[in-house]
């Protein structure tokens, strides 16, 4: 720890922060173009693909709205870490570590993290299976588009919380600074910050744009997966395979007969007379089965 | 507009001395971690044994620790969001091991792993056939008609109706951080309090069907998501500052490590058994108004004629005290008290503040209802 530059880990924050931003950008981009193709081989599949053509549309308009938030929020980072430049601690562990603390992408991952269990609950085919039952698939790729689509207005919502935070901390240390005030140590300006990023937080996630682009997400999701299972079903009847709406139905027989099994016993537990008191149940059954054990 | 902040505003010298002190954690923490073997995080292990199993439900009486000083035996409902071993986290912070040393005759009821298969289940089920059935279980080993009951949260919820259902069983009832007024996080706006029934409002009752029959569930991981939401900054420092801060502490270490294990343990919902709770529930409200309805018959909380301890934490994020302390005069009887601990949902439970005040605060009171 000798040779620290004490300046050197916010550099890397800043510099985390900015290719960060870069790299999240770039890769929405590749994946807005790698769409857009997949779309057009789709059109070329015919009148199904119409309407799948249609809905990328609103994934369009809410595409533009995040990327000129992104652009917003890349601003405040590269402003921040100019006035960063020269006042810094360094240690790459731990520089890489602040850099997350300070990357508006961590919210997206952090506390949108329902986003990512409702996309990995959702997702099963790749997107490169998609295209050989036209109607059925791109009904699956519609859901897609129109999940990505929620997704996004969803962390726009997020983004301009994070902006919002950003700025309010950035004020509160000029205000310190104006004053004289030094903050004493990083411990310090790190609870400053997690004080002002989680009153932003929680504020946004109590706004009707938050809950209804949280609730359009849910749906979105729940949409997508139904679609794969209607593709899914397809194949099964296809092959002579169960489906999962007759394994549901199987399941729900088994709980009701189950039930009334129950309730058989029941009724014949409080026909039978009164056993002793205090004696342990000594009989047992199969695993599954009602079964009584004394320890 | 954002204004970018001065460059001098901290201290070089002291930023200087933590980050030295961070690298030394990292290391040390890094050293910790290998040396670290499952069984060091293991949690539930208070000894208890098998005495009781309906298909995947299974009831467990605790081995005692200490001569028995409640005579009515305790049967600990926890409920299908997360496990009971939340009880019984670690040695030193234990509802469960602080009970049994106070000679309380203790068991705990598993409701297993529910799976897809079990989509159909109801709260009917877990009320009226598999809770019925542990207390009829437990009434028949020690030859009495009632044994006490100590719900916790959903769990808390299942025991209200089943007590509402069959009042001549139960002898006592503790409720610790038990929603009854689902709607009752309106009366105090604390942010960040009550973002579950917020959420839950804003969905309409279709998403709701539409959620389960996609997935057949309430899947474990889902509900976990929306718990992180409620916790937004410490969800994302946890596994950097947090654990950070007690990585050179190998006991603060492990209790961090079984608390993740806990979390991580999350079964999931039975689909329609969560459509009653987020439906009937977290949007109607039925259970506050007697509207609730199990087995063909209103829950009525006036039916609960046993003495009830209603357990709430004051900081409880995800039931708000109001929520709880809806119970007061709505049930039918005038043995009601309350106790208010210090803490959050789950801190109530595993946090040093309340660990004794928990255990004893129960103990005693039932100790007074032999």
């Amino acid at each position: 720890m000798a040779e620290m530059d004490p300046f050197e880990s916010m550099r890397t924050l800043a510099s985390l922060w900015g290719e960060g931003g870069n790299a999240f950008l770039t890769s929405q981009q590749g994946m807005f173009r790698d769409m857009a193709e997949k779309m057009r081989a789709a059109s070329e599949g015919g009148a199904a693909a119409q309407g799948a053509a249609a809905d990328t549309a609103g994934f369009e308009a809410a595409r533009r709205a995040f990327g000129e938030l992104w652009s917003s929020a890349t601003e405040v980072s590269a402003s921040l870490s100019k006035a960063m430049q020269g006042s810094s601690p360094s240690d790459p562990l731990v520089a890489e570590m602040l850099g997350k603390i300070f990357d508006p992408k961590a919210w997206f991952s952090g506390t949108n993290d329902l986003d990512e269990a409702l996309q990995k609950m959702a997702e099963g085919p790749r997107l490169s299976d998609l295209w050989n039952v036209e109607r059925k698939f791109l009904a699956v790729f519609n859901a897609w588009v129109a999940l990505r689509r929620r997704t996004l207005e969803n962390n726009t919502v997020t983004l301009d919380a994070w902006t919002r935070a950003a700025g309010a901390f950035a004020k509160e240390l000029n205000g310190r600074a104006e004053k004289a005030e030094k903050l004493d140590s990083w411990r310090e300006m790190l609870a400053l910050w997690v004080e002002t990023a989680n009153t932003t937080l929680l504020e946004t996630q109590r706004s009707e744009a938050f809950l209804k682009t949280q609730r359009e997400t849910l749906k979105a999701s729940t949409d997508l997966r139904l679609a794969q299972r209607e593709l899914a079903e397809y194949y099964s009847e296809m092959f002579g395979y169960p489906t999962r709406a007759e394994l549901d139905d199987v399941h729900k027989t088994v709980t009701e007969l189950r039930r009334e099994l129950r309730a058989l016993k029941r009724e014949r537990r409080a026909e039978a007379p009164a056993a002793p008191a205090a004696r342990p149940a000594a009989r047992k059954r199969r695993s599954g089965k009602r079964q009584e054990a004394t320890p | 507009m954002t204004h970018a902040p001065a460059a001098a505003a901290i201290n070089p010298g002291e930023a200087m001395r933590e980050i030295s002190d961070l690298g030394k954690r990292l290391a040390e923490g890094a050293k910790l971690f290998g040396e670290i073997k499952d069984e060091d995080v293991a949690i539930a292990t208070t000894p208890k044994d098998e005495v009781w199993r309906e298909d995947k439900v299974t009831l467990y009486r605790y081995r005692p620790l200490a001569e028995t000083k409640v005579n009515t035996p305790v049967l600990i409902v926890y409920g299908l969001i997360g496990r009971y071993t939340m009880a019984d986290l670690q040695e030193d912070r234990s509802l469960v091991r602080n009970l049994l040393r106070l000679g309380v005759d203790l068991y705990v009821i598993d409701w297993g792993n529910p799976s897809r298969a079990d989509r159909w289940l109801t709260i009917d089920d877990y009320v009226d056939d598999y809770l019925a059935g542990a207390v009829a279980a437990i009434s028949r080993r020690h030859g009495i008609d009632r044994v006490s009951l100590l719900g916790i949260c959903e769990g808390g919820v299942f025991t209200t109706c089943y007590a509402a259902l069959h009042p001549d069983t139960v002898k006592n009832m503790v409720l610790t951080i038990t929603p009854i007024d689902f709607h009752g996080d309106k009366e105090q706006e604390r942010l960040g309090h009550g973002f579950i029934n917020l959420w839950t409002r804003s969905l309409t009752p279709e998403d709701i069907d539409r959620l389960i029959e996609a997935h057949g569930t309430l899947p474990g991981e889902f509900m976990g998501s929306v718990f992180s939401m409620m916790t937004p900054m410490r969800t994302m420092m946890k596994y950097n500052l947090d654990m950070l801060e007690v990585m050179d502490d190998k006991k603060k270490f492990l209790n961090f490590l079984r608390m993740e294990k806990w979390i991580a343990d999350r079964p999931h919902h039975p689909g329609e058994a969560a459509k009653q709770w987020l439906k009937d529930l977290y949007q109607d409200n039925k259970l506050v108004r007697s509207e609730f309805v199990l087995g063909g018959r209103k829950v009525e909380l006036k039916n609960i004629t046993a003495p009830v301890l209603n357990v709430f934490a004051k900081d409880d994020h995800i039931i708000p005290p109001a929520t709880s302390q809806a119970l007061r005069g709505k049930i039918g009887t005038g043995d009601y008290t309350e106790l208010a601990l210090p803490g959050g949902h789950v801190g109530v439970f595993v946090g040093g503040k309340s660990q004794g005040l928990l255990g004893s605060g129960i103990a005693q009171w039932l100790a007074e209802r032999p």
